[in-house]
């Protein structure tokens, strides 16, 4: 006779944690994309325009002057780092992310309220990791300044993917009432 | 978005995140509005039964939670107001300009936005730390969450 790791030790806590950073890649990705829209490549910036950084303005957002034409610089170096090929591939992948990662919310209501099988979730975090390996390679392949912005963040997903991935990866796997691993 | 340059007459990179952040923050007044309402309706007999301390913490937090997201919408609602900014609900219902611009009124709801924000941060670990606390005991609390029934 067997029995479901998840019955044995409870999988609630994994599905909280599962919920958690679902919506914390959705935020992540959803700024990515509207990050990407936002800043098209033909824009008044490359032309070389300065920062109109107004006195009022600088005291209204609490900012210094310097501070405010390194906000220009900022969307500077995503103009000059970014390959031709990376903003359209970056919508499509964190629109993908946004799509998974509210299925892996999915599935981390399933595993608190232990109505679906554990390979759903499984599944999720899978493809969840597959995302940020894409990504990784993507960041890899940047000039220094853009991937000195995207790498950090994509090992810490593939970190945060994989501690998720691996528990559920255990809950599939059926025990014995004796313990021991079928 | 707080890292985008500043706008001017050929930088307009703020334009569009900031009509969606304003866009995201009234819809989800209506809903905060429309679940109070909800949970007034229907949760009289439910509050009625709360006796435990924790039990009494966790509806404070919950409460909490629906006050500072409607601080929160509703102070930068304001602020906008007072910037001059134009308010187009999803790109498609102009709202009134209602109130004068005014620097010093932007600054202060500004500010309000900014604490309130800070607040709800602090409620929702709240929130997410009692969840977890549930889901590493195991208690079936989040499974009654989900469906109370």
């Amino acid at each position: 006779m067997t029995q479901n790791r998840e019955d044995y030790f409870g999988s609630a806590w994994l599905g909280v944690i599962a919920i958690l950073f679902a919506l914390l890649f959705i935020a992540s990705h959803s700024n990515e994309i509207l990050k990407q829209i936002v800043v098209a490549p033909v824009s008044a910036v490359e032309a070389g325009l300065h920062a109109d950084c107004r006195a009022d303005e600088l005291e209204e957002e609490d900012l210094s002057l310097q501070e405010c034409q390194l906000m220009l610089a900022n969307v500077q170096i995503i103009l000059a780092s970014s390959p031709s090929w990376f903003r359209p591939f970056q919508i499509v992948l964190s629109s993908l992310g946004c799509l998974l990662a509210i299925a892996s919310m999915n599935a981390g209501m399933s595993l608190v309220q232990k109505n679906k099988s554990s390979q759903f979730a499984l599944v999720s975090f899978v493809a969840l990791l597959l995302i940020d390996i894409v990504g990784f390679i993507a960041a890899i392949n940047l000039g220094p300044l853009l991937r000195a912005q995207y790498l950090w963040p994509q090992i810490i997903w593939i970190a945060i993917h994989l501690s998720l991935l691996i528990p559920v990866f255990a809950l599939t796997t059926k025990i014995g009432t004796d313990g021991v691993v079928k | 978005m707080l890292a985008l340059p500043l706008p001017a007459e050929d930088i307009s990179y703020r334009i569009l995140p900031f009509q969606l952040h304003k866009n995201i923050g009234l819809t989800l007044l209506i809903i905060i509005v429309v679940m109070v309402a909800m949970r007034l309706i229907t949760n009289r007999e439910q509050a009625a039964q709360i006796k435990t301390k924790r039990e009494k913490l966790a509806l404070i937090d919950y409460w909490a939670i629906y006050v500072l997201i409607g601080t929160a919408c509703l102070t930068g609602y304001l602020s906008s107001s007072y910037s001059g900014w134009e308010t187009v609900f999803w790109w498609l219902v102009d709202f009134p300009a209602w109130a004068e611009e005014s620097d010093e009124l932007n600054i202060l709801f500004s500010d309000l936005h900014k604490w309130s924000c800070w607040a709800l941060l602090l409620v929702a670990a709240l929130h997410i730390s009692a969840a977890l606390y549930h889901g590493f005991r195991n208690d079936d609390q989040i499974k009654k969450m989900f469906d109370p029934k």
